[in-house]
């Protein structure tokens, strides 16, 4: 917990400003048409929202002076502003929205993407909710202060300028009064912007602590009951929800207070105009139509204004998300291809590791490998055992390049892993990893994951030989069930086969199986067994488990202890050397001679 | 049962329809104890309608009579109040009348909206309450399919988004409804003709505005559900990333990827020129009633009421601009309606079937007893298959097998944590479905061995809420069990505040800490689930001395995992395979030869690999048991 709540304080130190902008300037750019026809429509659109008002104020002076014919045809030409107006009111928001759209659109793209080049040692530092968070709410933020943040924050102060110029050319200075209350409104919008944040918080803490004593309740829910708890429980949850509700009734106040202030501050300003500007009409120094502009003018202010306190912070958590959307385009993927690589067409599968040593990235960390040195010649089979933490995983991972090593520390056919073309080294190498994710679609789609066409051949072939074909019947549509999210669908042996059967469909000359058979029973895994003498019989298969009967067959088996082989040799040499390994062996022997008695 | 198994792959972010009057039936409930409260908020749309029309009505007087130099006198309707008394100065009247118009608005305003929040909030306070007390009341194979993250957000999320009804959805729309009807009843009362030519433009904004909602909510229903799947292939693609970088689906992920996510912009992009489609047209609609109020009313209407009409239209126009976000509160708040009911509606499996407990035979008290006893967590798949034993008061057993055995199943449906589907379980010479499950609970003292601690205080996790009992009552129960030595090195003693799930106590302690609980509690039969981690050999003295104190007096049934440590209870019973095949004493179940020899011999090896290997065997998860 306290680690990963660091390297977060860390990133959030070094987060730079102008990276993220930099970078979402590119994004801006790319979009730049759309923002250049934007800019030319909301001055024609503040041209409109100036010259209505004025329009209006005029017909009703002319009315005044006489009504005649000529008021009809003002009328109209108001008719056709407005319609102007409406028109231009549905591109500016049109094409400002859309900008925004577009460049979500795009840093959802390049997001993925990225994570999709990053190492596995990242995914390893990094929380799935916090990327997840990243992509989710972080974009969201940036979307919003590209959509509807931009569109305020350059459109109200040139509606604001144009508005003030319009009036103070018919009386500056009821403009001057007007203009009052509005400074003071911007200030109280700011303020209320910043209690609203405050009220906010509060809520999601007090949501928070309500959230983490559910958490706990379930979590401990075998307890709640077994000590008949629920009322003292249900009490301790009273008063969370209660305290969450006091905190909602302060947001409401400030909520609620929000609109009547709204209303109230610009009032003020009519007020004046009402006091200030009717002596003026009485002195014959002002006209009604030009009072009546006036009052136009300051309706229409009104909601600019006043979502320009909400408009700051928008552009604010904007500029913070994008600094975190920068942290993870901005790492580089240490895994890729290199320019000194090695065009091979197809690999072998002779496995070598020199003298490897891996270190987990994360300060003070024990080496999970050290010195390890092997050879597993093509088409030979490596049986791995040891306790859990000896690093049995990670050197089947570095065999893929899942993590970054050292140059000439592993080699496959004599090539350093990492000269070979990523492409073609996991083309070659099949692993079925601990803990068998299956994706969310169908048995067939799982199976056929790593192939370039679904193959209804090769699907059937690889169920077959991973023992699933007979499972297949009792699945509600056999190979197209949806396995559901993570596999839960399938048992924990099924789950295992299939992730098997994915890994054999590719045919590839090295077959890692990282204790991949613990929740598959003894005869199904003796077949698998079978069914992978005969297929990869000249194929490289390297088994890691815990079970003796997986690796008992292998051409060779290592023990490993604390990150280093301690003891190398067959199945027979092993049992005669009366180590580690034949320790396990006459363990396991009992256990399955236990499990062989009948009650 | 069904309801909770098909839930994990419903979609999260489904909507609901807008208007569900069974769903709203169901929330009634919550808000009937405050229809006091909503009637207010109705009523209050009232006096609010008022005071927004007040301030044009001020202005036109001003524009009509004051600013001529007439002092007002006819007006056309509600009294002469706008005249200023004697002496006044007319203008400042005025003025003074429109601030407080716009003041009463405004204090109008806020009330309103606290009222229908304070409604809200007492509402969601109560549904949260019942929402967790359900939750409670399920049994424990609830909870194994139903994910916590899960439960947790119909709780806090779902309730939240139901909120968002009271604070802008139903309500206000009502009040809306009711304020555009009196403002359009005014102005035909102001000025029937007028008012008959601006309210001409109605029907067709109507028609679009109906029609470009439709399209918006089309567009916006897709973008939720394909933001919804964008992000599950981003979260699946970060979970899964090892298995798509080793079999090279990159290209092909993002392939699938961007098509969704360009189909998610151009549904965005759609709703969003619908959108601004309503937005213009309203805006053109307003505009053209200014237009059309000073074509028809040049000569037949004074200024004051052009005024008024221009006034009186802007807020007319106001509420129909956020219909729309009105609507997708509504769709969003009646799906998670939906999904709380639907949490609501699971059914307990293990209900109390008397109120009282049976009275039982004194003489039996702290007796136990297994009668043929059938059970399977799932269909028939038997994890107890016809147990039968009989425990004495006082007496001390203890239960072996491998793992998987259904030794753990055994202390569940003893605690009435699950029932059983055949055969009986009586305590006390009761059978345990007449007692009610806090009763038993209180009868049968379960020592886990996951030792499950709360964030409290140590004194709270000893007492577990029961008020009765005094510090040094807690005391006494831990001194008793050799708890007391190591709390009181503690910070704060008995008050130290434990962190979540009591990660800064040994494991350990934390076994001393659940034998204190269980003494406290007093209990006369005692569960013991044997801790399976390794613990110091100091600790472990002190938890085997801890256990004897413990069990003094008391009928005990052990868990046993190490064999060593149940050498001298009063009988063994050897489970397997879910049946008893063997029991009596330690010696005698040894000369057998049966499984629990070998069983023995099993665990020798096991300790002797232990102590051989410099890491730690992995124990492998117990697959039968929970």
């Amino acid at each position: 917990m306290s680690s990963a709540a660091d390297i977060a304080a860390a990133r959030e130190g070094r987060g730079d400003v102008r990276a993220a902008i930099a970078r979402l300037s590119i994004y801006v750019r790319r979009n730049a048409r759309y923002y250049g026809i934007w800019s030319v429509i909301t001055l024609a659109y503040v041209a409109c929202f100036v010259a209505l008002p004025k329009m209006i104020g005029s017909a009703i002076d002319a009315i005044e002076r006489e009504p005649s014919e000529a008021v009809v045809e003002r009328a109209l030409w108001i008719a056709a502003v407005s319609l102007l107006f409406g028109v231009l009111r549905y591109f500016s928001r049109e094409l400002v929205f859309n900008a925004g759209r577009e460049v979500e659109y795009e840093i959802r793209n390049d997001l993925f993407v990225h994570l999709q080049r990053l190492p596995q040692s990242f995914f390893f530092g990094w929380r799935t909710g916090d990327i997840m968070s990243r992509c989710v709410n972080d974009l969201n933020s940036v979307r919003l202060m590209l959509g509807p943040g931009l569109l305020s924050i350059v459109q109200t102060p040139v509606m604001l300028v144009g508005v003030l110029v319009a009036m103070a050319l018919i009386d500056w200075q009821l403009m001057l009064l007007v203009l009052a209350p509005y400074f003071l409104f911007i200030f109280i919008a700011r303020a209320f912007g910043r209690a609203m944040f405050r009220t906010n918080i509060a809520v999601q803490e007090g949501l928070a602590d309500l959230s983490n004593q559910l958490q706990e309740t379930i979590s401990g829910i075998s307890v709640v009951k077994a000590y008949a708890m629920e009322r003292v429980s249900a009490s301790r949850f009273a008063e969370a929800n209660h305290e969450l509700f006091r905190r909602h009734m302060r947001l409401v106040k400030v909520n609620g207070a929000m609109p009547a202030i709204t209303g109230l501050l610009p009032a003020l300003g009519m007020g004046m105009v009402l006091l200030v500007g009717g002596s003026k009409i009485m002195d014959g120094a002002l006209t009604k139509g030009q009072f009546l502009t006036f009052a136009v003018y300051i309706w229409n202010l009104t909601f600019p204004t006043f979502i320009m306190g909400w408009v700051f912070s928008l552009v604010q958590r904007g500029g913070a998300a994008m600094q975190r959307i920068d942290e993870v385009l901005a790492t580089e993927p240490s895994i890729a291809d290199r320019h000194d690589r090695v065009e091979v067409e197809a690999l072998r599968g002779e496995i070598e590791f020199r003298n490897l040593r891996f270190v987990y990235p994360g300060a003070e960390r024990e080496p999970a490998l050290r010195d390890v040195d092997l050879h597993v010649p093509a088409g030979s089979s490596l049986g791995v055992v040891g306790p859990v933490g000896s690093g049995k995983s990670t050197l089947a991972s570095v065999i893929p390049r899942l993590y970054e090593v050292e140059d000439g520390r592993v080699l496959i056919d004599g090539i350093d892993v990492n000269r070979i073309p990523l492409e073609i080294l996991r083309a070659s190498i099949a692993m079925v990893p601990q803990d068998s994710f299956l994706f969310s679609m169908s048995l067939a789609e799982n199976v056929a994951f790593g192939l370039p066409e679904p193959d209804p051949t090769r699907i059937a072939q690889a169920v077959e030989r991973a023992q699933l074909a007979k499972d297949l019947s009792e699945l509600p549509h056999g190979l197209a069930t949806m396995v559901g999210e993570r596999g839960v669908m399938l048992s924990g042996g099924q789950r295992q086969r299939a992730a098997l059967a994915r890994a054999l469909a590719l045919e590839p000359s090295i077959l890692i199986l990282d204790d991949t058979l613990s929740s598959v029973d003894a005869a199904t895994e003796e077949a698998i067994q079978r069914e992978l003498d005969e297929v990869f019989a000249g194929r490289t298969v390297v088994v890691i488990s815990h079970r003796i009967s997986s690796v008992r067959h292998c051409d060779r088996i290592v023990v490993m202890e604390d990150g280093a082989i301690t003891e190398q040799g067959t199945h027979k040499e092993l049992l005669l050397h009366g180590g580690f390994y034949a320790r396990l062996a006459r363990q396991q022997a009992l256990e399955e001679e236990l499990e062989g008695a009948v009650a | 049962m069904s309801a909770d198994l098909h839930d994990p792959f419903q979609d999260e972010e489904e909507l609901g329809k807008a208007y569900d009057s069974r769903l709203l039936g169901r929330l009634w409930p919550y808000v009937r104890p405050y229809a006091g409260q909503v009637t207010v908020t109705l009523l209050l749309v009232f006096p609010l309608t008022a005071f927004e029309l007040a301030p044009g009505w001020i202005i036109a007087a001003g524009l009509d009579r004051v600013f001529s130099g007439a002092s007002a006198g006819d007006a056309v309707f509600l009294g002469s109040w706008l005249d200023a008394p004697q002496g006044f100065p007319p203008l400042l009247w005025l003025a003074l009348l429109y601030m407080g118009a716009v003041v009463g608005l405004a204090a109008m305003q806020f009330l309103n909206l606290y009222v229908m929040a304070w409604t809200g909030q007492h509402a969601m306070r109560d549904l949260r309450r019942d929402v967790f007390d359900h939750m409670q009341s399920l049994h424990l194979g609830f909870f194994d399919t139903y994910p916590v993250g899960r439960l947790v957000t119909r709780a806090t999320n779902d309730v939240e988004n139901l909120n968002e009804m009271f604070a802008s959805g139903l309500v206000t729309l009502i009040t809306d409804v009711i304020k555009m009807a009196i403002i359009a009843a005014v102005l035909f009362v102001i000025h029937p003709k007028l008012a008959l030519y601006t309210f001409l433009v109605i029907p067709p904004l109507v028609l679009c505005a109906v029609v470009f909602r439709l399209k918006v909510r089309e567009a916006f229903r897709a973008t939720r559900i394909l933001i919804a799947r964008i992000n599950t292939m981003i979260q699946e693609t970060i979970t899964g990333m090892k298995v798509v970088q080793l079999f090279t689906r990159e290209k092909r992920n993002f392939d699938a990827f961007d098509a969704m996510n360009a189909d998610h912009r151009n549904a965005w992009q759609r709703s969003i020129r619908w959108e601004a489609a309503l937005f213009a047209v309203v805006e053109i609609v307003q505009n053209l009633t200014f237009a059309i109020i000073l074509g028809v009313g040049a000569g037949v209407a004074s200024v004051g009421t052009m005024y008024r009409f221009f006034d009186y239209l802007r807020r007319f126009f106001m509420p129909l601009r956020d219909l729309s976000a009105k609507y997708s509160v509504m769709q969003s708040s009646m799906a998670s309606a939906e999904r709380i009911f639907q949490l609501l509606d699971t059914e307990p499996a293990v209900l109390d079937q008397v109120d009282e407990p049976a009275p039982g035979d004194p003489a039996r008290k702290g007796e136990v007893e297994f009668d043929g006893v059938w059970f399977a967590y799932r269909d028939e798949d038997w994890i107890l298959q016809d147990v039968s034993f009989r425990v004495a008061p006082g007496e001390k057993v203890a239960l072996v097998g491998h793992t998987g055995a259904g030794k753990t199943s055994i202390i569940k449906l003893l605690t009435r944590l699950y029932e059983p589907q055949r055969g009986a379980i009586r305590v006390d010479g009761v059978d345990l479905r007449d007692l009610p499950q806090h009763e038993a609970r209180r009868r049968v003292a379960m020592v886990l061995q996951d030792v499950f601690l709360f964030s409290g205080s140590v004194g709270e996790n000893i007492g577990l809420g029961r008020d009765d009992l005094s510090a040094a009552d807690l005391e006494v129960a831990a001194r008793s069990v050799e708890a007391h030595r190591f709390i009181e090195r503690l910070p704060a003693q008995y008050a130290t505040e434990l962190r979540e799930r009591g990660t800064n106590l040994s494991a350990g302690q934390r076994q001393l800490l659940s034998f204190a609980r269980a003494v406290a509690h007093g209990a006369h039969i005692l569960v013991l689930d044997e801790a399976t981690s390794s613990i110091d050999t100091e600790t472990e003295a002190a938890i085997q001395r801890g256990i004897h104190a413990l069990m003094e007096g008391k009928t005990a049934i052990a868990i046993a995992h190490r064999l060593s440590t149940i050498q001298d209870v009063d009988r063994i019973y050897v489970l397997h395979k879910g049946q008893i095949v063997e029991q009596g004493r330690h010696q005698e179940l040894l000369e057998a030869r049966g499984v629990y020899h070998r069983l023995y011999q099993l665990q020798y090896r096991q300790q002797e690999a232990r102590a051989a290997a410099s890491g730690e065997m992995e124990k492998r998860p117990e697959a039968g048991s929970r």
